[in-house]
């Protein structure tokens, strides 16, 4: 029996999923915010004891360990990372302070700018030029680059970000520069555009680069602890890494641009989704996932959880890798509601998990949506909710929504209703505003619901947005880490070529898809999975000259292989035009039939296919209707009335649970609102559909 | 077309009859669907037109105006269209018989006589219908076009005396008849613009006014229309209120302010913008009687809606950002503007410039003024630069310029609190500036700096953002257009700050033909030609010498301040050296210093 086990590691769990054969085996530790490594290593230990062996003849035994982990997006959030210095173009030492003239309100003149990870002290620039078409104007000053890295060093500087005008197109310089700042800096982390986001434009290019040379240090330094310890503790193979575009891949791979574990959390929840839900013939998702603080919504179409490169702003920094696209509201359990110029509102401010909504007892004062879900008697107030662990309690809860309702001239379940209104309401509008633009109607989506709030809202909210079908998966609480267990090992890169689409330079081209290939095998082949294995799939980035926002689209077919270039022949310039109309008509219901698109650059997604659990497809067969285990007043949108209330416990496949009702389940209660019916699947899973 | 109609235009409407009544929170609800359909039709059209002004930029607007012609609920864009479309949308509903309005039909408007801004400014926009066929809505798309077919390519003509000289003027025409493309009259409008994308751009705002149109109907439909009508009323009514209860919190009284544009297109100097804010319990009056009306003024006529809306943009700068931007702002804000004045110029006036002056020292002296009430948000809401230096050249595939969104840093004013920062204040943040890389891949330039200016902007307790240098290089031929502003009078600082740098333009660098642009320039640039233009930076806010010594410090470390400033204007001592980075404050000297700039500066007041 061999292993693979998947692991995330949160901000107070660390998840595992254990892949033996078909079956999953689920776990949760305490994370070790100290040495994150450590708890990691002790949910191991858990798992071989489950497995009754030693961790040692456990660990020798796994194919692969593939990790998740936040430690990129918590250095940018306590912005803790590397002491960072820019090395750029002369004459372009503000563009990343400018941030392209963005502001995320453009209304507020007390917004205040975000902590500069590079400011302008250690911002330098050096006498360099290459033009569009790659050729050098003005030849590199290595005498004033050895300057410039006197100057960094004397401000103490941990790593180098050096980012060049049109280096995508003529690396030369950034070469050159990256051999004298390690000769000047020895010990200094350094990144290079080229090798982090080779494309235009140059504040997107070098604002990914900085971060990628923030983050750099804290995630290699992790990593190759964690490595230590795995291969301490009898780990032979590679230590596999969650990226951010929702792909796996070795640590070695990241330890060249560690910017790709950015956001990667988000991103295994997102692949899990996809998984679940084409395992059960549902490959078009709306995944929204509500916890305490934030609702997060992204879409799976075809079962793949697409991944954008470009204007991904992240933490107020604008990071351009491909990223699964995950959308944040800030509407959770513990979101407060208060009344702001008149107005009932909801979040974004949070009671967070301490003190936490007013019902945990702990102390908070201020009404949370987990409060008002009391308050409507969605929620227990009886003992083992959330399995048991603690309970939830009334005293308090009332008297702040009646608070609420005297300045809204309203009683206080009056008062909580709105608040489960206006929180709908956001995340409604927020989903719509997710689909924007993307040609997608919501109703042409099944909702896959998961966090421990998810499942309350769920229905009603999909009834809002036209959709018929909920999916609420038992094992999302360790979504992700399930998440970092079927994603595939990835490689997704590109490189900007500017040609009209009729005027194709395909030897060129040829050269850097070959160039994309060879990296892509390298990494591969170092890792074990062989190259003839991987699936290759050659893709375009095009526009219609003018436009900023590039289609993508795949030019080789699905089953292409590395190296395999027969689809780049004479014909493709004709072929991509007629996949870009298509592409653009989808998207924006029309295409401009006197202009001509150009190719904006070319992109490599390879992927390596690993064995992934199977989910339970089919339906099971009915049982005897359920009966529910008590009955409690609640309000499920249409005025109060006795509910009934199931327990997860009691019900089996193919048990069917008609609306208005309520089912608590262990970590999540879900709401079946009037006019839906839920279902359990073979595999213990709820279905909620509008009757 | 004549005073008179602008009256009618801005008369205040009435709420939409309804017997409906509507608790707040389905209001709200149902106010933040019709901002989502904005978003949506906002985001259709950013991605799918060519035009960097558009795409890029992000300078569009969507908005939803009433079967009355008020600005119903939010809006997504930029500030200085969202109070404007609703102006030209009224001619339009003024004259549904005369032009036959009816369900699936689509208009465009941009006459600046007939409640547009100017020229460039196309508004498209289609009415929605309830299933009985009442108008209950207009969905409105505004975007920045690169050119109207007027005599020079752009649309702006420095030298212009009337409209007709700066292209195609459409009061209200039909572009989609029931659903139906007018192939004829679509043919007509992009056979009149000399950009090649043009019928891609103004194809997508029609795709994304049919788009948003389609879901507002299904909105009407699942509320109700007298559900519908009543959240209108309601948001419009509660903008107003919260707009008169931060009115009501500030000091009665009449603050006035005069902001001076340097000259016009044809040297006449020092045109004046005067704003009167008076403050009567929680009512604001904003009057600009005393402003220019000089008949002979050329190009720096801005129209009666665009001065109506960059007042506003101004007041709303003022208050909580969180208050709904709809008609409730024009229903609690009086704003007279003399007739034949330059913020309300008389019929066929050229129209194009004004929407930079005196359309931004508009904002200026609104700023001005109410920075005595309201000084934590006295940004200014504008841009001082003439007009950015516009670039163009032509190839076999028709015009290319290369403009508008080559600005870096300017104009980004302290407040109390905060320093200046970014690149443009906030009302113009929503302009995503064009990035070198792209331009050179399409253009034959070369972008040779645009660094921020050491000592560029304005001193203050909270300094402005220094404004930068953009130097750029033309390959070929290229025409070049300027106009030339903010030198002579450069942006004002607020309570005691310093005013920003002076702008300055030079044609030619480093050749012998090297010259400074004072006034306007239109020239035919030959290949190999720099042209530099020191944008003019932020002005301060409060006194220098009562900045935080360290935040000085930490600005001469950063190269913002010079060694020199910070003495000179800021009154701080140093020691340690910048090249070692070890500066720090002289206490002694710095309190000495301070004290003996303070009695300099009491005895000279």
């Amino acid at each position: 029996m061999t292993y693979r086990v998947g692991i995330d590691i949160g901000g107070t769990f660390t998840d595992f999923a254990l892949l033996k054969g078909e079956e999953v085996i689920l776990h949760k530790n305490l994370s070790t915010p100290e040495d994150r490594s450590l708890g990691v290593m002790e949910g191991l230990g858990k798992l071989a004891e489950k497995e009754g062996l030693s961790l040692a003849e456990f660990l020798g035994r796994c194919d692969a360990i593939v990790h998740g982990t936040t430690v990129a997006d918590n250095t940018l959030i306590e912005m803790n990372g590397a002491v960072t210095g820019l090395i750029t173009t002369e004459g372009f030492r503000d563009e990343i302070e400018y941030r392209r003239g963005f502001k995320e309100d453009i209304w507020d003149v007390r917004l205040a700018p975000p902590k500069q990870i590079t400011p302008r002290r250690r911002r330098l620039t050096v006498p360099e030029r290459v033009l569009h078409d790659g050729q050098v104007h003005k030849p590199l000053d290595e005498e004033a680059l050895r300057e410039a890295c006197r100057k960094l060093r004397k401000q103490g500087v941990e790593a180098v970000a050096i980012s060049f005008l049109f280096s995508f197109v003529n690396p030369a310089h950034e070469k050159r520069a990256k051999e004298i700042v390690a000769q000047e800096l020895q010990n200094a982390h350094i990144s290079v555009s080229h090798e982090v986001l080779p494309r235009a434009p140059e504040y997107d290019r070098t604002s990914t680069t900085i971060v990628d040379a923030y983050v750099g240090p804290r995630v290699t330094e992790y990593l190759e602890k964690l490595v230590r310890r795995l291969h301490d503790g009898g780990y032979r193979n590679q230590l596999m890494v969650m990226q951010a575009s929702g792909g796996v891949m070795t640590r070695d791979y990241i330890a060249g641009t560690p910017i790709r574990v950015l956001a990667s959390g988000p991103a295994g929840g997102v692949v899990g989704s996809a998984h679940a839900g084409s395992a059960k013939g549902h490959p078009d998702l709306l995944c929204v996932d509500m916890g305490g603080t934030s609702y997060d919504m992204s879409l799976v179409l075809n079962g793949q959880a697409p991944a954008e490169a470009g204007w991904n702003m992240h933490h107020r920094y604008l990071i351009g890798v491909p990223m699964v696209k995950v959308e944040t509201l800030g509407a959770g359990g513990g979101s407060i509601c208060h009344v702001s110029g008149g107005q009932l509102q909801v979040g974004p401010k949070s009671a967070g998990s301490e003190p936490g909504p007013i019902c945990y007892g702990r102390g908070g004062t201020e009404p949370t949506v987990t409060d008002a879900l009391v308050m409507l008697g969605i929620l227990s107030t009886d003992e083992g909710f959330a399995g048991g662990s603690f309970r939830l309690s009334r005293a308090g809860v009332e008297e702040a929504f009646a608070a609420i309702g005297r300045e809204m001239d309203t009683d206080a379940e009056t008062a909580a209703f709105d608040s489960w209104r206006v929180v709908n309401a956001n995340m409604s509008q927020g989903v719509r505003r997710t689909t924007a633009g993307k040609g997608i109607d919501p109703k042409e989506l099944v909702m896959l619901a998961y966090g421990g709030n998810g499942p309350a809202f769920a229905a009603i909210q999909a009834e809002d947005l036209g959709i018929v079908k909920v999916l609420v998966p038992k094992a999302s609480p360790t979504f992700s880490a399930l998440g970092t267990l079927v994603a595939d090992p990835t490689i997704d890169e590109e490189r900007s070529y500017f040609a009209p689409a009729t005027a194709l330079d395909l030897p060129r081209m040829k050269r850097l898809w070959t160039e994309l290939a060879e990296r892509a095998e390298r990494y591969f082949t170092a890792a074990g999975f062989p190259a003839d294995k991987v699936n290759a799939s050659y893709q375009l980035n095009m526009r219609y000259p003018g436009q900023t926002f590039a289609l993508t689209f795949e030019v080789s077919g699905a089953d292409g292989r590395l190296h395999d270039l027969a689809f780049a022949d004479e014909g493709l310039g004709e072929r991509a035009i007629a996949l870009f109309n298509e592409r653009h008509m989808a998207e924006y219901n029309h295409i401009r039939e006197h202009e001509l698109p150009e190719v904006t650059g070319v992109r490599l997604v390879s992927r390596f296919a690993t064995p992934s659990p199977s989910a339970a497809t089919s339906r099971a067969a009915a049982t005897a209707a359920p009966r529910a285990a008590k009955y409690r007043r609640a309000n499920l949108g249409r005025g109060f009335a006795e509910t009934p209330v199931f327990l997860g416990a009691d019900l089996a496949p193919g048990s069917t649970v008609p609306g208005p009702a309520i089912v608590e389940e262990t970590f999540t209660t879900i709401v079946v609102y009037p006019g839906w019916t839920a279902r359990v699947d073979a595999a213990g899973d709820y279905e909620l559909v509008k009757d | 077309m004549s005073f008179e109609l602008n009256r009618k235009l801005a008369a205040r409407r009435d709420p939409l009859p309804t017997t409906a009544q509507i608790d707040s929170v389905t209001a709200d609800i149902i106010r933040g669907a019709f901002e989502t359909v904005c978003f949506e039709s906002a985001t259709f059209l950013g991605r799918a037109a060519s035009s960097p002004i558009i795409n890029s930029s992000n300078e569009r607007n969507a908005a939803i105006v009433d079967a009355h012609g008020r600005l119903a609920m939010g809006a997504v864009g930029t500030p200085h269209l969202t109070f404007v479309n609703q102006m030209e949308t009224r001619w339009g509903l003024m004259n549904q018989e005369r032009y036959d309005w009816g369900p699936g039909d689509v208009f465009v408007g941009n006459d600046p006589d007939h409640g547009g801004g100017h020229l460039p400014d196309y508004c498209v926009y289609g009415p929605v219908y309830a299933d009985d066929g009442e108008l209950i809505c207009i969905q409105t798309l505004q975007a920045h076009q690169g050119d109207t077919g007027g005599k020079d390519p752009g649309g702006f003509t420095l030298e212009a005396t009337d409209i007709f000289t700066e292209g195609l003027i459409l009061p209200c025409l039909k572009l989609v008849h029931r659903g139906e493309r007018r192939n004829d009259v679509f043919d007509m409008v992009v056979r009149n613009n000399r950009f090649a994308t043009f019928a891609g751009d103004i194809a997508a705002m029609i795709g994304g006014v049919q788009f948003a149109v389609r879901m507002l109907e299904d909105l009407v439909r699942k509320w109700g229309k007298e559900t519908i009508k009543a959240a209108i009323n309601h948001s419009i009514e509660h903008t107003e209120h919260r707009v008169r209860e931060e009115v009501a919190k500030w000091p009665d009284g009449t603050y006035e302010a005069t902001v001076l544009i340097d000259h016009d297109t044809a040297g006449t100097k020092d045109i004046k913008v005067h704003v009167t804010c008076t403050i009567r319990g929680d009512q604001l009056t904003v009057d600009l009687t005393g402003t220019d009306d000089r008949p002979e003024l050329v190009g720096v006529w801005n129209t009666f809606a665009n001065s109506r809306s960059y007042v506003m943009c101004q007041v709303v700068a003022a208050m909580d950002p969180t208050i709904v931007k709809n008609e409730g702002y024009f229903n609690a804000v009086d704003i007279v503007i003399p007739e034949g004045c330059i913020a309300q110029p008389p019929p066929n006036k050229p129209a194009a410039l004004g929407s930079f002056h005196p359309a931004c020292e508009i904002t200026e002296a609104v700023c001005l003024a109410l920075s005595n009430v309201a000084p934590e948000r006295a940004q200014p809401q504008l841009y001082k630069i003439g007009m950015p230096n516009a670039v163009i050249g032509f190839t076999e595939a028709g015009m290319w310029m290369d403009q508008g969104v080559d600005c870096r840093s300017m104009d980004t004013s302290a407040v109390q609190g905060l320093d200046g920062w970014g690149s443009c204040p906030n009302a113009l943040g929503g302009l995503i500036l064009s990035e070198a890389e792209d331009a050179e891949s399409r253009f034959p330039i070369l972008n040779i700096s645009r660094e921020m200016t050491t000592d560029g902007g304005g001193a203050g307790q909270w300094r402005g953002a220094p404004g930068s240098l953009n130097v750029k290089q033309v390959l070929g031929p290229t025409t070049a257009m300027a106009w030339m502003v903010s030198a002579d009078h450069p942006l004002r600082g607020m309570c005691g700050g310093d005013d920003a740098i002076p702008y300055s333009n030079h044609f030619e660098v480093g050749s012998e033909n090297e010259r400074k642009i004072e006034h306007t320039a239109q020239a035919l640039l030959p290949a190999g030609a720099v042209i530099a233009y020191q944008h003019g930076g932020g002005a301060g806010f409060g006194r220098p010498l009562g900045r935080d010594p360290e935040a000085v410090k930490e600005d001469v470390l950063d190269e913002y301040v010079s060694l020199a400033a910070a003495r000179d204007k800021y009154g701080v001592g140093l020691t340690g050296s910048l090249e070692d980075y070890d500066l720090a404050v002289d206490v002694a000297a710095t309190a000495a210093l301070r004290e003996r700039m303070a009695a300099e500066m009491e005895a000279a007041e």
